[in-house]
């Protein structure tokens, strides 16, 4: 158990804790939800935990890059929503069910 | 200290909370709503970091345009409440959440172990003109990477607008 | 927020008047908005309850707080009772980042057996560092208020009138923020007070090498960006939702749009965060293109003390400042009226687009010149200030 000056001296370590937990859920959604709109978002949710530990890298060491790396991470995870919006808005006039089952069907 | 303190376990506990809705609830559209929650708490996250440009980007990109896709794709499609939400499988299940947790063990670990590597006392960053200094640094040593994104981004638009055009156009009988 | 008890007193005095005079200026803008309309109609326009028809807000708002409450069946209920509190936010919270005058400066003075140190206040209700992306970031979420009306709701014509709103405001966002670009380019910052400083001087650029200085024109931002001023003035009717942007309440198509399960207090909030985005619109304008709270060269925060100090008679240097920047305060006030008024004007004088024609506008012909207009202005201000500056 920490003591409770670490507990209380807000640090990296608390930031990258909580990075790991959001980067976590975001990773159960991917797994586990069937809804291809709620993997999305649990993809989204991973970006954004590794952009907070960047962060949090940055004004540790006070190095700017990772300031840097977190607006290419948001150009890219933009990019990303849009591709897989329009894919699933395809896959959904298709089969009218965004369900992840149906993308067996794509095959061939 | 402790203000900080208390700062920071209020925002991390909205934060989590938000999350953690964001993966359970079973109606995708108030999954997106618990989603734009999370995406502003952390906004709040990176300004109290020192990244004010971050924050606000954050705001106007993911917040303000991204979510506001996804809310406005997912009424489109008129989905109900799902009933299974989460995949079949009770073993395969445990297993994901294991491994899941498994990786949050590791990263904890070696957050809690590597932090003393870093050196933090000297190289603290000076906070006038952080916004300035990106700028600087974005046309000058990542020059590359930033046009490389830009041909990314014209690829992407492209690309979207072929995906949804695709033969049959918006009106397709199936 | 400050460091003492007077600092941190004043400073919550400020923020309270400041969100006091967002929701007060909205009945005010209500009844100048019907008089105006019965004006360009020639009617009279409501004129009975009390002098000029003023009180007809009060009655309007007892009116309002006396409906019966409702909610729809197979909706959601707490998104629906969410909506009217979310659409009234971001203007809100962008107003409190725009500065509403020159800071003013306290001299150190004598209280309760204590000396109080020097102190300047700004005339706003926080200081961001990087007040235009903030401005940007908070109105981007204007867009939520209405998907959540519309899906709260659970009525296909909100629905309808949220998905378009949604549409709408993302097409108009990127036109709005790439005129902007063009006056962070040109001034060098993302702080508004900057901007306004920058504004108060005589008309000054470099070209060719020399420094060209004309007198006796102001260094406003229209003259650099008129096309930029155009393109975000239009943005902005978009953004706000009002005619000739005013889709998704259409009302001839939609009955009303997003708010059409909206009554009593609900309804006015949205009407709160409509005219609380004119107002905040209004003051962008001003501050990008008009010089802010200046009038070069009579009235700029240097000028502004002295001319009340003369005007009122006090000699004292902290209430010349104080009154200078009431001074400068109305000067801006000024401004913006003049803005809300072309707001209500255009309201009452263009038909609404059809949507292929909103989409259009907003895709093919603003962003193109959106982006035109950038690119233009950012080889201009490499020139002027590296390659022919010093």
């Amino acid at each position: 158990m920490p003591s409770t000056e670490t507990i209380l001296n807000v640090g990296l370590t608390h930031y990258l804790a909580l990075s790991a937990v959001i980067f976590s859920f975001g990773m159960i959604a991917v797994l586990m939800r069937k809804n291809v709109i709620v993997m999305l978002m649990g993809v989204e949710l991973m970006l954004n935990a590794v952009n907070l530990s960047f962060i949090a890298f940055a004004k540790e060491s006070g190095n700017l890059s990772g300031h840097i790396m977190v607006f290419f991470v948001m150009t890219i995870a933009a990019a990303e929503a849009g591709v897989g919006l329009a894919l699933a808005v395809a896959i959904y006039k298709k089969f009218h069910e965004v369900n992840i089952r149906f993308f067996e069907h794509l095959r061939g | 200290m402790l203000w900080d303190a208390i700062g920071f376990y209020g925002m991390a506990l909205f934060l989590i909370f938000f999350a953690l809705k964001t993966i359970t609830v079973p109606n995708p559209i108030h999954a997106a709503l618990y989603l734009v929650l999370t995406m502003i708490g952390l906004a709040g996250m990176f300004f109290n970091l020192g990244a004010h440009f971050i924050a606000g980007v954050q705001m106007i990109v993911y917040a303000g345009a991204v979510m506001v896709l996804f809310v406005m794709v997912l009424m489109l499609f008129d989905l109900k409440a799902e009933i299974r939400s989460f995949s079949r499988g009770l073993l395969s299940g445990a297993l994901k959440i294991m491994s899941s947790a498994l990786l949050v063990g590791f990263a904890l670990g070696s957050a809690g172990s590597s932090v003393a590597i870093l050196d933090s006392s000297d190289t603290a960053p000076t906070q006038i003109d952080v916004t300035r200094q990106l700028g600087v640094l974005l046309y000058t040593k990542y020059l590359f990477a930033f046009e490389v994104l830009g041909i990314l981004l014209l690829v992407v638009a492209v690309g979207v607008v072929a995906v949804s055009r695709m033969k049959g156009g918006t009106h397709a009988q199936h | 927020m400050g460091t003492d008890a007077f600092e941190f007193t004043i400073n919550f005095v400020k923020m309270v008047a400041i969100f006091l005079m967002m929701v007060q200026i909205v009945p005010l803008l209500v009844w100048v908005e019907r008089r105006g309309s019965a004006y360009i109609q020639n009617r009279f326009g409501p004129n009975r309850v009390g002098p000029l028809g003023l009180t007809q807000l009060l009655a309007d708002a007892v009116k309002f707080l006396t409906k019966e409450e409702f909610v729809p069946g197979r909706g959601y209920p707490f998104i629906y009772y969410a909506a009217p509190v979310v659409a009234m936010i971001p203007a809100t919270l962008a107003l409190a980042a725009i500065p509403l005058s020159a800071p003013f400066h306290v001299e150190p003075f004598e209280m309760f057996g204590r000396n109080w140190g020097p102190y300047t206040f700004m005339f706003q209700g926080y200081d961001f560092g990087i007040g235009i992306v903030f401005v940007l970031g908070v109105s981007s979420l204007a867009a939520y208020a209405l998907l959540l009306a519309g899906y709260g709701s659970n009525n296909k014509y909100s629905m309808y009138g949220a998905l378009r709103a949604s549409a709408q405001t993302i097409s108009y966002e990127l036109a709005m923020g790439l005129s902007i670009v063009g006056v962070i380019l040109l001034f060098n910052t993302f702080s508004f007070t900057d901007i306004v400083n920058a504004q108060s001087a005589p008309l000054n650029f470099m070209w060719f090498g020399k420094k060209v200085v004309v007198e006796w024109l102001p260094n406003w931002g229209l003259i650099y960006q008129p096309l930029g001023a155009v393109i975000l003035f239009a943005a902005m009717f978009a953004e706000a939702n009002r005619l000739p942007f005013d889709l998704p309440e259409a009302e001839g198509e939609l009955v009303a749009g997003y708010h059409t399960e909206y009554a009593g207090f609900k309804f006015n909030m949205f009407f709160i965060g409509e005219y609380g985005h004119m107002f905040v619109a209004s003051a962008l304008m001003v501050i990008f293109y008009f010089g802010g709270y200046t009038i070069y060269p009579w009235l700029t925060p240097e000028t502004a003390p002295q001319i009340m100090g003369k005007l009122l008679g006090v000699t004292s240097a902290t209430w010349m400042s104080f009154w200078g920047s009431i001074l400068l305060h109305l000067v801006l006030m000024a401004k913006v009226v003049a803005f809300l008024w072309i707001f209500i004007q255009v309201r009452w004088t263009l038909p609404r687009f059809r949507y292929d024609q909103l989409m259009d506008l907003g895709w093919r012909s603003m962003l193109p010149w959106a982006l035109f207009n950038t690119v233009i202005t950012a080889i201009v201000v490499l020139l002027m200030r590296y390659q022919w500056g010093a």
